[in-house]
């Protein structure tokens, strides 16, 4: 089979907190399309190795490469332009904002950042694309309320139209289920099924059991190191991830 | 690279008042309104000299009101905190009586310089203020603004230094087919008016803008305004320009209004001024600007014929606000509309 | 006599200008740490940091009035700015936990109007008159010249306490509390420990700091209710130039700040005021966070 061009990769990727070693020498590609996972137990790195491919902060070693553009250290905006969406731990909307508003004014991002006399109202297609990607993520029926008003899964879902506005080709997602009741998480799941189908996804995951059936490609960090990467099968039969993930049961 | 503020016992990116009284689900009457908000904000104006005790007292409000609106627009719908805007205020007060003084400039032309000195201050502070965030942000315009009061100090050929600018004397103002006579208080707060009325209109189109959206998206959230493509810095500092150059064209009108520029004017107090406006009106309303200077300028006006204290008393009313009412007077007014269905 | 000349000035002169420069730092040093103390902690501007310095000045110098001991006010003032900081955290800062981090900071600001105006009551709109007390007066000859001695008590001093400081924040367990607080707030929690009573014990050390800086200036320049205004801003200054929080910062910076401005007096001395902020102007275009800020960087 052909090796595609991946669009995304790590290169002895490797970040320090001072004294603290939180990742070392990542190297890692990931193909274009589907769902790829990154797991692996508490304190592996996950997320510290999410924030250098989402450019929230800058490496200490290594870099990051799209689509085989060096885009290390770039400032966030940049990753957004580019077609890189992110989607954070933590759930990060514009509380005080409508919900329709949340996505409107990131779908504005992408083309009229600097208009300052024109009226909102000019962009009606920007609404329109906002009231589309909310109908999608299962809110076309929330538009008028305020984004702190939403109950938690529903701010999740807000969240991902947010990322979505910018019609990204990668979407970066940091455990988008975290925190969610059992309906809310299938929901979610369901939800990032369907993204899949539109562009790529890189997702952040603590429970492993949850992403198995959905991914085409696994990747496990332990201690701040790639321990395996491969298909689910793969990785499944892997010896050293069963040990340290799933338990002493090897 | 942006400092960041390490984000401790109150989160930074979780710092948004209790309630926007800007946003939210608004009934018909004040989706209304907010659609004519410029020509309520006008016809209030029009006829307030002639509820006002005095009508000099008018065009002082008219003027500091213009200077909140203008602070407004960084504190209240960009969230970011200025304890600089004197530095604008004085500087457009001190270019636009410079230009009449000095170089005996046409009154507007005076207005165009003063507005234009005031916008050089501000892009100048706002290039090293913005290399900061969150709260070092108040900390470091008021440095820089007192930078400012000294140079003004010291430039005394200039600005009369510590006496202040003498002599700004517009009596009349000629412009093509009309002639105004500018010594009959009714006469100047009409011609204030059509300035800040200009200025009024021009704001509400940018906060309609795409631009005002972007700016409030970063109030509400910096971090995910910078992920969905904003370069934030950018649209900070020129948010704290226009937000600079607003003041700039409210000091240069003072100055024709008072003809004289006070070396106060610049001083950290009138920037502190705009806070307390901001705060007692109600931050990030589009009326509540307007609203705090007339509450700053009768309780000033009240005070001062009661006690020769009466910042103490400002003060103390000030921290109540903070403590029991921080939507403002117009913030808390929209509230309860709010709730009462309208 | 020395010889050697620098930019026109005699080496000795300029030496004895950075001695006058330390002295002059080590007020900044106490303010500024007084400030990221607070700040570095609790995340709160305390706007009422310059009132609180202007205040203890009144104090101590009231006491002195009636007492005629300035070691005494030196005790008091500290102690009384003290306490009325842990009375403004309790009953005015603490409500606005959770709140906006500019809340904190604008209730601080009201309150410098009201303290700024109730001395004005108290005392008068013109300010009282202040100098070194008789045991601190004159000068002593330090190698390269006559120095006054209550500068030279200034740094003395002001050293000591910088180092007690340090002492209490390195080597007790509250100095441990405020290391890890200063990191992340649950830490803390975490060790059972109650945050709100760091807090108000912080905000209270923070203020007492700012008094006795008051009261260690009060016979530099006498005592008016204005004084605290320019010294909120060179606070600013020296935190923004040491760096976020950072307490070994606020001592570099207070000092460099010292020598900035007896220098500048020297060479143009209505530029003094300028220098300040044009140093800050500097640092915040060459290092942003300051010479040593780092996130969570306590001592």
């Amino acid at each position: 089979m052909v090796k595609a061009e991946p669009i995304l990769a790590a290169r002895g990727l490797g970040k320090s907190f001072g004294r603290f070693r939180a990742l070392s020498d990542v190297t890692v590609a990931f193909p274009e399309g589907g769902i790829t996972a990154i797991i692996g137990p508490n304190g592996a790195g996950k997320s510290t190795f999410f924030n250098l491919i989402s450019g929230a902060f800058p490496p200490s070693e290594g870099r990051v490469l799209f689509r085989g553009r060096d885009i290390t250290g770039l400032a966030p905006h940049r990753f957004a332009r580019m077609g890189i969406a992110k989607s954070f731990q933590i759930t990060n909307v514009f509380p005080h904002l409508t919900v329709r508003e949340n996505v409107r004014v990131a779908a504005q991002a992408r083309t009229v950042r600097f208009a300052l006399f024109r009226d909102r109202s000019a962009y009606p297609e920007l609404t329109e694309r906002a009231e589309a990607l909310l109908a999608a993520v299962g809110l076309g029926h929330r538009l008028d309320r305020l984004a702190r008003e939403l109950a938690h899964g529903e701010q999740r879902a807000l969240e991902i139209a947010v990322a979505l506005a910018a019609e990204p080709s990668l979407l970066l997602l940091d455990e988008p289920t975290a925190g969610m009741s059992p309906e809310e998480t299938r929901a979610m799941m369901d939800l990032v099924q369907r993204l899949a189908e539109t562009c790529t996804l890189i997702l952040v995951e603590h429970k492993m059991k949850l992403v198995m059936g959905l991914c085409r490609r696994l990747v496990v960090l332990h201690q701040g190191q790639l321990l395996a990467e491969g298909s689910p099968d793969d990785i499944r039969a892997h010896p050293e991830v069963r040990r340290v993930y799933l338990g002493k049961s090897a | 690279m942006t400092a960041r503020t390490p984000s401790r016992t109150i989160d930074a990116s979780a710092a948004v008042p209790a309630a926007r009284p800007g946003a939210g689900r608004t009934g018909r009457g004040l989706a209304l309104a907010s659609r004519h908000r410029v020509a309520l904000t006008l016809a209030f104006l029009i006829v307030f000299p002639w509820i006002a005790p005095y009508q000099a007292l008018a065009a002082n409000i008219l003027v500091l009101g213009l200077y909140a609106l203008g602070f407004n627009l960084l504190f209240g719908y960009t969230g970011l905190l200025s304890f600089g805007h004197a530095a604008f205020l004085g500087g457009g007060a001190y270019g636009c009586g410079i230009a009449i003084v000095h170089y005996g400039l046409h009154p507007v032309l005076a207005l165009v310089a003063g507005t234009g000195l005031a916008t050089l201050i501000a892009v100048a502070m706002g290039a090293l203020a913005i290399r900061t965030r969150g709260i070092y942000f108040a900390m470091t315009t008021l440095a820089l603004s007192m930078c400012v009061y000294y140079a003004f100090y010291q430039a005394e050929s200039f600005t009369g230094g510590e006496n202040g600018l003498r002599g700004i004397n517009v009596p009349s103002l000629t412009l093509p087919g009309i002639r105004l006579d500018l010594l009959n208080p009714t006469v100047k707060y009409y011609a204030v008016l059509a300035v800040v009325g200009l200025a009024v209109w021009l704001f509400s189109r940018l906060l309609s803008s795409p631009f005002g959206a972007a700016l409030e998206a970063i109030r509400e959230n910096e971090n995910r305004a910078q992920a969905c493509g904003y370069d934030v810095r950018r649209m900070k500092l020129v948010a704290f320009v226009i937000s600079g150059a607003l003041c700039g064209l409210a000091g240069a009108l003072q100055a024709i209004h008072l003809s004289i520029v006070p070396i106060e004017t610049m001083h950290y107090s009138t920037s502190g001024q705009a806070v307390m406006m901001a705060l007692l009106g109600g931050m990030g309303t589009f009326f509540g600007p307007f609203v705090g200077a007339a509450t700053f300028s009768l309780l000033q006006d009240g005070l001062t014929t009661l006690t020769s204290h009466w910042q103490l008393f400002v003060g103390a009313i000030f921290i109540a606000f903070v403590l029991f009412l921080p939507l403002g007077i117009w913030g808390e007014v929209l509230a309860r509309l709010r709730r009462a269905g309208w | 006599m020395s010889e050697l000349t620098l930019g026109g000035f005699p080496l000795d002169l300029l030496a004895l200008q950075v001695v006058t420069g330390i002295a002059l730092g080590a007020i900044y040093v106490l303010v500024g740490i007084g400030l990221s103390l607070i700040f570095g902690l609790m995340n709160v501007v305390n706007f009422a940091h310059g009132a609180f310095f202007m205040l203890g000045a009144y104090v101590g110098v009231f006491l002195y009035g009636y007492t005629g001991s300035f070691w005494l006010s030196l005790v008091a003032a500290p102690v009384a700015m003290g306490l009325l900081g842990l009375a403004v955290e309790r009953v005015l800062v603490r409500p606005l936990y959770g709140r906006g981090i500019d809340d904190p900071l604008l209730l601080t600001f009201g309150l410098s109007y009201v303290m700024i105006e109730a001395v004005r009551i108290a005392f008068g709109l013109t300010g009282l008159p202040f100098g070194a007390p008789p045991e601190l007066r004159g000068g002593i000859d330090i190698g390269i010249g006559y120095f006054p001695l209550y500068r030279l008590f200034l740094i003395v001093f002001a050293g000591l306490v910088v180092g007690a400081l340090w002492l209490f924040i390195e080597r007790t367990s509250f100095g441990l509390v405020i290391r890890a607080g200063a990191r992340d707030p649950q830490i803390v929690q975490v060790l059972g420990i109650r945050i709100s009573r760091v807090w108000l014990a912080i905000f209270g050390l923070g203020c007492a700091l700012a008094g006795l800086a008051g009261i260690l200036a009060a016979p530099l320049q006498g005592v008016t209710p204005e004084m605290g205004i320019p010294v909120l801003a060179e606070a600013f200054v020296v935190t923004v130039v040491g760096g976020m929080g950072s307490l070994a910062g606020a001592v570099l910076a207070g000092l460099i700040v010292g020598i900035v401005v007896a220098m500048t007096s020297l060479v143009a001395p209505d530029m003094t005021k300028m220098a300040i902020f044009a140093l800050m102007a500097l640092v915040l275009l060459v290092r942003p966070r300051g010479l040593l800020g780092r996130a969570g960087a306590l001592g």
